[in-house]
């Protein structure tokens, strides 16, 4: 029953953009991100109801990690958000976060691995807790990155160049935009890496060997590998702007494929039943 | 109560018969003498012409926005002008080099100038400024009373919404700022960035200002013969700007390509001065840092093809005019809309204005009202003060209806019948309407304006 409740910021989230299909552009972008903000705050609440409830526990059911996984999005961005004064991104980031929430309400019913060890319960939940928040801040770095691309044309063609786009605060220009990605990734790689690890001894604890050669495996080593480089490519090199947006941009783009393709498509490869 | 606004701008008079007049203005002691001088200019009976006046004088424009007093209705906007006219260009004056507007076209030409869309560059942000600094001049000198400060609020007011609901003043229209605007698409901010100048130039000059005006600090010039770059540096800029400028060597420039984040370009040379194969080094020590270069020159000094490199932004002085002839028509566009707002703003100050003519209306029926209550109550209420408390709460009573009618029918062209009619009925002859002397009729004026309110 509680997973209607998860159409509710959906309903705000769809409504807040149409103020924005008004002409007084600075107010109605004013009131399109108090909305949203309400959604967030709606969102926000419905979480502490579901952990005030059940507790965020292993078994239970997957639509609740795509809830948490929307939350944990929406809360990173709202904070990079009001600290580079670029509030802006939510324009963008928010379709995503409705069409999770969407998501987790159309999702069947898929159990988490229900029998297993309590230690190992603990450690499948941090498991996914770490993978959702690391992927939520590679989510914000692929939505920034597709700015910076979608920008950096703009001035190098010097077509179509409105200075002063509506809403942009200072928040528009590509040095922001390349810092925001390269904090996201600072931030979002050891969560990663740590969660991928934790599912390497998860894969050895249930299936009896460390390495288990499995699609989603495959796919989340290389995604990893990707972001690997481009961290160490940042760091080393000094790689920005374009490339290393482009970069963000296809390790979140292997992050949904493989997201979809485990949960959804082929639940047995990452070991659900 | 008219509104008189006698002026010349760029429009209606050529820059010479400006600067005539603007020198006569040019110091607040000049403007304060003037100001007085339209106070107190009279009719033949010895009535002062101008109850009010604020004196605005820009690089465009000089005008006089008044108040009149009754006794300047029908000639007297013309006499003033002439006067004007005639104090500045002397017996040569021509007819059209001011402009005159009443009333209902001066609320409106006052509007538009404050929000800018009776300026040269429609948009221009100064204006506004300007304006409100020369309210203030008239405060100061007390040459504004109560109703040009209703109008100029009102005009600020007007200034605000514009520039708030329309994108009027959004996009940059001069090439020094369009070129910090471009910096700040793709810099964070411009503090802590250095800017490269090389060249000395007007362009050069006015763009070095307004990257100032925005906060850079360290600003390198880099001149082929240092001693002029000196002399451009000394006359150009003030001494508060100059501490952020430090002159170099030319042959050394070179050196602090990698450490540039901006770099504007204006010598005379014939040949490219930043050339592909510089370029490319420079961004590898960089580690792909982004450098935004600026070629104002003409012919070019920066190879267009660095354009290609990455993390490499080139803009010649056509691309900015390209941008800048696009953002001249998206202000007139907003300008239309803008027109809207002004619209508004005008109805509404005249609205305001008219229902100021049926204050002597109100003053008189409040005093009729007055009189009869004294005279029945003196027989049953002896003590005065507490008499008064009656006959004051009881005129409030009997006139709240009648007064909010007299209020609406002002507004509107038809209830001036209905005023007539009250005054017949309440046989408010003229002299009662006009009778009372200045200072009370102000003291009243003000009482009223806030019932009205």
């Amino acid at each position: 029953m509680l997973k209607e409740l998860y159409l509710i910021p959906v309903a705000i989230y769809i409504f807040s953009y149409i103020p924005l299909l008004f002409k007084k552009e600075k107010k109605m972008y004013k009131l399109f991100l108090s909305l949203i903000y309400t959604g967030f705050a709606v969102q926000t609440l419905i979480f502490f109801i579901f952990l005030s409830v059940k507790g965020l526990t292993v078994p239970v059911h997957i639509d609740r990690f795509v809830f948490f996984n929307a939350w944990i999005l929406m809360f990173i961005v709202v904070l990079f958000g009001l600290f580079y004064k670029a509030e802006y991104i939510l324009l963008y980031i928010t379709p995503l976060v409705a069409l999770n929430l969407l998501v987790g309400f159309f999702v069947p019913h898929i159990h988490i691995k229900p029998d297993i060890l309590n230690t190992d319960r603990t450690i499948l939940l941090t498991h996914i807790v770490l993978i959702l928040i690391g992927d939520s801040f590679f989510a914000l770095a692929f939505i920034v990155s597709l700015i910076y691309i979608f920008q950096e044309r703009k001035i190098k063609s010097k077509k179509n160049l409105k200075i002063l786009d509506i809403n942009s605060g200072r928040g528009y220009n590509l040095e922001l935009l390349d810092s925001i990605n390269y904090q996201c990734l600072k931030i979002g790689f050891p969560f990663i890496t740590l969660g991928i690890v934790m599912g390497i001894y998860l894969s050895g604890s249930l299936f009896r060997t460390f390495i288990i050669v499995k699609p989603i495996e495959i796919m989340s080593l290389i995604t990893w590998l990707i972001y690997a480089v481009l961290l160490h490519e940042r760091v080393a090199k000094g790689l920005r702007g374009k490339r290393a947006a482009i970069f963000s941009v296809a390790g979140f783009l292997l992050i949904l494929f493989s997201l979809s393709f485990s949960f959804y498509l082929f639940p047995s490869f990452h070991g659900f039943e | 109560m008219d509104i008189l606004i006698v002026g010349l701008n760029h429009k209606s008079a050529e820059i010479g018969e400006r600067e005539t007049v603007s020198k006569k203005l040019l110091t607040v002691e000049l403007r304060q003498d003037y100001t007085y001088k339209l106070l107190d200019l009279k009719d033949e009976n010895g009535r002062p012409f101008v109850k009010e006046v604020v004196v605005l004088t820009t690089c465009n424009r000089s005008e006089f926005i008044m108040n009149l007093s009754s006794c300047a209705q029908g000639k007297g906007g013309h006499i003033i002008k002439n006067y004007i006219a005639k104090y500045f260009f002397g017996d040569a004056a021509e007819e059209n080099i001011f402009y005159m507007y009443l009333n209902e076209d001066a609320v409106r030409h006052l509007f538009s100038v404050a929000s800018s869309l009776d300026s040269m560059v429609i948009g221009e942000p100064q204006i506004l400024g300007q304006l409100k600094e020369a309210y203030n001049e008239a405060c100061k000198f007390k040459s504004s009373g109560r109703f040009i400060n209703k109008l100029f609020h009102k005009a600020f007011n007007c200034a605000k919404t514009v520039r708030t609901e329309t994108r009027i003043s959004a996009s940059p229209v001069s090439v020094s700022y369009a070129a910090v605007e471009l910096s700040k698409k793709i810099f964070n901010s411009l503090e802590e960035k250095k800017v490269l100048l090389l060249g000395a130039g007007e362009m050069g000059k006015l763009t070095i200002k307004h990257f100032i005006k925005y906060g850079v600090q360290n600003i390198y010039i880099a001149n082929r013969t240092k001693e002029n770059a000196d002399k451009f540096v000394e006359e150009s800029f003030a001494a508060a700007e100059r501490e952020y400028l430090k002159v170099m060597d030319f042959s050394e420039y070179y050196k602090l390509l990698p450490q540039s984040d901006i770099v504007l370009c204006s010598t005379g040379s014939e040949d490219y001065v930043l050339k592909y194969a510089d370029i490319l080094p420079v961004i590898k020590i960089r580690k792909q840092r982004p450098l935004f270069l600026i070629d104002i020159s003409m012919p070019r000094n920066i190879d267009p093809e660095i354009n290609k490199i990455p993390n490499v932004y080139l803009f010649d002085i056509d691309d900015i005019g390209k941008m800048i002839e696009g953002n001249i028509e998206i202000r007139k566009q907003e300008a239309d809309a803008a027109k809207e707002f002004v619209e508004t703003a005008v109805k509404e100050f005249m609205n305001w204005k008219e229902s100021l003519n049926v204050v002597p209306v109100i003053i008189s029926l409040r005093k009729k009202v007055k009189d009869i209550l004294e005279i029945e109550l003196s027989g049953y209420i002896g003590d005065k003060k507490e008499k008064d408390l009656v006959i004051n709460s009881l005129t409030n009573k009997i006139l709240h209806e009648p007064t909010m009618l007299i209020k609406k029918a002002s507004a509107n062209p038809e209830g001036a019948n209905s005023i007539e009619t009250l005054k017949a009925l309440f046989n408010l002859d003229s002299e009662d309407l006009t009778g009372t002397d200045k200072r009370g009729e102000d003291e009243n004026v003000g009482k009223y304006i806030k019932l009205i309110k």
